[in-house]
């Protein structure tokens, strides 16, 4: 939400000089903190807030307050004013949970909560907090917020709820258990006692007890009735005469004291009432736009009414802004639009007033809603769209759609572009719902003038059907439409442009084809550079990350995505997931398994806060992998089975194959070879399919389905499917018995790797491949690379691991002329790294002798180095890989 | 018997105390009948569920006290 936040609706009533202590109320509010929930309920004017605002000031705890108001039935923005209230408390609290909100997808309710509880149970002292109005709040998502607030409330934490009726909470629990403290209209309204001491002593009357009695019973002790009551005795002379009209009628308290005070009022003041009563909150500027009369101060006025008690609230310290008692605004503008009646337009104008006073000190969504109240169709479309981003895109979006649909269809022919706005704010809430508005629109550009507006209408529209594909991953109409909407949308409408240029992309890198993905993606990055960043610039790095990745360009891969962190903030979007995702892929890769793990801790705790979203599925396969490569085989069965279910469950079937590709290496290293031949075919993963047919010991069969997907990749330009498919194309040759085919294609792999610095790809297909590396540094090729590969196989074996599931290979090509025992005994201390003086005397025997057994090893090796020979022996399995 | 669907539902709501004429509009058009008791009776069309419930909470923010609220049938 990023609307400003309203200091006024934290603004606690302070204590009045003149009122009328009732000790017995107090007390009442002073047991209640022993238990949860304090529930002050009864209708308008029974003085709860001046109650609780009395009593707060002297509980001796600290409080914070809010009064609530229409607008907070937005879940989003309730949380993010109870967050900003927290803060009067607590200073730094609910950081995290602000950003989550302010995301362009919130995170979901009883999470943010669960965060913010969790925060406000380290909070020191006990506290209370107070909810004004409460009865404003009809949303059922924030009643829920509430109630599950209520269940987990924090120990030192007490909540005070002032409303005009029994809020949807289950108090009856509350009252079972004795977590419920009440105060209801029978213990708010005056004792005559306390009637006797109001009317007295505060409004300065003297009253015979007889009067107060009679005016008691008369209101019934309503405080509301009474204050009036007395405001216009103190006007008038004859208190017993206006005592016995008042008492001898049945006419509507309010209705009928509303009117007395209202008559004794100076004309001004009447007007000034009237008019402003059309204000949710005044300040005397505001008032004075509103009024265009300059013979009366509105600053002068409103202090001047405060002071007479004319139920006018101050909403901070500085007597800048106020309200009127909610009662007593609603009888005000009851009677403003009576007397308006035959000139509505009156009361128009007055709300177009406050609208362009809203609108000069850029409080926009007040300017908004006057402008609606207005029924000023052009001005109020002209404010939600200002000057840069719509207001519904900065978290107004229930007013705004509140409004849409109060307007009849005749006013959205009219106008085409409210059509537009239309979808686009529902496309923010409800998705299914827009395709029947973008056809209302197009209808209602049937037959009108083309120039640049609808033009630039009719390419908003054709973004808008990109966008509803996206979701259903629909990459054809993807890109026709993005197309389209590009044609047509002015060329100075950027920020849609930029939408559509990164959805076009989206769609290129679905098909796979990557290099009209980059080139998308580079622009939408170029023109953030130039307009400044949006969440697509993120969007479209993070992309072009995984496009390097797909390059084999593992560093520069790593580098798009630490950028994306840089961009993301501090604490990062969680749109920055993606980028931790990918950090923990290239670091695995890279074969550091805990900087790995690091970054999908990571993942989770951005993801966290979100709903469900088609990455959890790629951070399953990553973690399964992971797994793989501890040799946890069951925990990583077990984490592919929740991810199948997931994509199956959520519909992402675009995330299958991956799954599908995982779950294949886990049955195989269980053995299970029925299984992962089942899960190959059904999806037809070339690569598992090649593996299974290798884990079956058909070689052939392997190699026949690895070329031609091998010429596909390198048709299409995926380097990483490339190398994959050649690094097991290497190994299946090996286990055909064709030895130098292997190595060779290992070199070329291995040429193709190492700019990358891939490790794993490697590794992850075990003992077959620690042979065939031997057998590569035997033959010098790349020995850096290979010696480095060899290490961190060691390093596996030394943990117990081996990456193989494949049936022991053939025996590798016996020795035409076996090594003796004695040939032997040398080469393994020759391995240990003994020089010859050091073997002859370990064996007993002269050097020149070693040298001997030395050159016999190494033409029955076919080598020429000692190096070498070791190296062959261990690849002939002659030599175990360890020392 | 067959519910006529053309037909609006007719509400009886009385509320403590009385009226003058010029409400009329606050509720919608609903006409207003003063009873010797002291209480006033709000009778009129009312379109659906919803719009009863917003008419109960104008007679709720009034303060007026809501004595019933009763479907009655079209005169």
């Amino acid at each position: 939400m990023s609307t400003p936040i309203l200091a006024t609706k934290l603004y606690a009533p302070p204590p009045r000089p003149k009122i009328v202590l009732r000790p017995r109320l107090t007390e009442r509010l002073d047991e209640g903190l022993l238990c949860r929930l304090t529930l002050v309920s009864a209708p308008a004017g029974f003085g709860k807030t001046t109650l609780v605002g009395e009593w707060v000031a002297g509980c001796g705890r600290p409080a914070a307050w809010l009064s609530l108001d229409r607008e907070d039935n937005d879940p989003t923005r309730f949380l993010a004013y109870l967050v900003v209230a927290l803060r009067t408390v607590a200073a730094n609290i609910g950081e995290g949970v602000l950003g989550a909100l302010r995301a362009p997808q919130p995170p979901p309710i009883e999470s943010t909560l669960t965060t913010l509880l969790n925060e406000i149970a380290t909070i020191a002292d006990d506290f209370v907090f107070v909810l004004d109005d409460y009865h404003v709040i009809d949303a059922k998502p924030v009643g829920d917020a509430l109630a599950f607030l209520l269940e987990h409330l924090p120990p030192r934490m007490h909540l005070v709820i002032a409303t005009r009726e029994d809020p949807n909470l289950p108090l009856a629990r509350l009252r079972a258990r004795g977590q419920l403290a009440e105060l209801r209209a029978a213990d708010l309204r005056f004792t005559p006692s306390e009637a006797a001491v109001f009317l007295n002593r505060v409004m300065g009357l003297s009253l015979s007890p007889e009067d107060v009695a009679a005016l008691e019973t008369r209101t019934e002790g309503w405080i509301a009735g009474l204050q009036l009551a007395a405001i216009s005795m103190q006007g008038h002379e004859d208190t017993t005469g206006f005592i016995e009209s008042f008492t001898g009628s049945h006419h509507f308290v309010l209705d009928y004291l509303v009117e007395e005070v209202l008559r004794q009022q100076p004309e001004s003041v009447q007007a000034f009432l009237l008019r402003t009563s059309i204000l949710d909150r005044l300040c005397g500027p505001l008032c004075d736009a509103v009024l265009l009369d300059p013979s009366v101060s509105g600053q002068e006025t409103l202090e001047s009414i405060e002071r007479a008690n004319l139920f006018l609230v101050p909403l901070d310290d500085e007597r800048r802004w106020y309200r009127y008692h909610h009662l007593f605004a609603d009888l005000l503008r009851q009677r403003l639009l009576q007397g308006a009646a035959s000139s509505t337009g009156d009361v128009d104008d007055l709300h177009r007033r406050a609208s362009k006073w809203y609108e000069d000190n850029d409080l926009e969504v007040e300017a908004f809603q006057h402008a609606a109240a207005a029924q000023d169709v052009d001005r109020a479309e002209r404010l939600i769209v200002g000057e840069g981003v719509p207001l519904y895109f900065r978290g107004t979006v229930a007013p705004v759609l509140k409004w849409l649909e109060s307007l009849p269809k005749t006013v959205l022919d009219a106008r085409p572009s409210l059509w537009v706005m239309y979808a686009s704010v529902l496309l923010l809430v409800d998705h299914t719902a827009v395709e029947q508005k973008l056809q209302a629109a197009e209808a209602a550009l049937h037959g009108t003038e083309p120039d640049d507006r609808t033009r630039d209408l009719v390419g908003r529209i054709a973004s808008m059907r990109a966008t509803l594909a996206v979701i259903q991953h629909d990459a054809e109409t993807i890109i026709a439409q993005s197309r389209r909407a590009l044609e047509y949308l002015h060329p100075d409408n950027l920020s849609i442009r930029t939408a559509t240029t990164w959805t076009l992309g989206h769609a290129h890198q679905l098909q796979g084809d990557r290099a009209a993905a980059r080139e998308a993606y580079d622009e939408v990055i170029s023109t953030g550079k130039s307009l400044g960043d949006s969440v697509y610039t993120i969007a479209a790095t993070i992309n072009l990350g995984q496009l390097q990745e797909g390059d084999n360009r593992l560093s520069l891969a790593a580098e798009s995505y630490r950028r994306v962190l840089q961009l993301a903030g501090d604490p990062p979007q969680p749109i920055a997931c993606e980028a931790c995702l990918g950090l923990a892929r290239i670091a695995y890769q890279w074969n550091d398994l805990d900087a790995a793990q690091r970054h999908g801790q990571q993942f989770i705790q951005l993801t966290r806060q979100m709903g469900s979203v088609d990455s959890f599925a790629s951070y399953d396969v990553f973690l399964a992998r992971l797994k793989l490569a501890r040799g946890d085989v069951d925990g990583a069965v077990a984490i592919l089975a929740k991810a199948e279910e997931f994509v199956r469950q959520h519909n992402f079937l675009f995330r299958m194959p991956d799954v599908a590709a995982a779950q294949v290496l886990t049955f195989l290293h269980k053995g299970d070879l029925a299984k992962a031949a089942h899960l190959a075919e059904t999806h037809e993963l070339p690569v598992s399919r090649a593996r299974v047919h290798l884990a079956q010991g058909d070689t052939s069969a392997a190699l026949a389905t690895l070329a031609p997907w091998r010429r596909q990749a390198e048709a299409k330009g995926w380097e990483d499917e490339r190398l994959v498919v050649m690094v097991l194309q290497a190994v299946a040759l090996q286990a055909h018995g064709e030895e130098d085919e292997a190595a060779q294609l290992l070199g070329d792999a291995l040429a193709l790797a190492e700019p990358g610095g891939f490790v794993r790809i490697f590794v992850d297909e075990g003992t077959p491949m620690a042979r065939l590396l031997s057998e590569a540094a035997a033959r010098g090729i790349m020995p850096g690379y290979s010696a480095k590969l060899l290490a961190a196989f060691e390093a596996e074996e030394q943990k117990g691991e081996d990456g193989s599931y494949l049936p022991p290979a053939p025996p590798a090509q016996p020795l035409t002329e076996p090594l003796s025992q004695r040939e032997l005994e040398v080469l393994r201390l020759i391995a240990q790294g003994l020089s010859n003086r050091e073997i002859g005397k370990r064996l007993f025997l002269a050097v020149d002798t070693i040298k001997g057994h030395n050159r016999r090893i190494f033409a029955k090796l076919m080598v020429r180095r000692r190096t070498e020979a070791v190296a062959k022996a261990r690849s002939l399995g002659i030599l175990p890989h360890r020392n | 018997m067959a519910n006529d669907l053309d037909q609006p539902m007719v509400y009886q709501i009385r509320i403590k105390g009385h009226l003058g004429p010029q409400w009329a509009d606050w509720f919608g058009g609903l006409s207003i009948t003063l009873e010797d008791d002291g209480e006033t009776l709000l009778t009129g069309p009312v379109v659906d569920q919803a719009a009863l419930y917003g008419l109960l909470r104008k007679v709720r923010d009034l303060g007026m006290p809501l004595i019933s609220a009763v479907r009655v049938k079209p005169p």
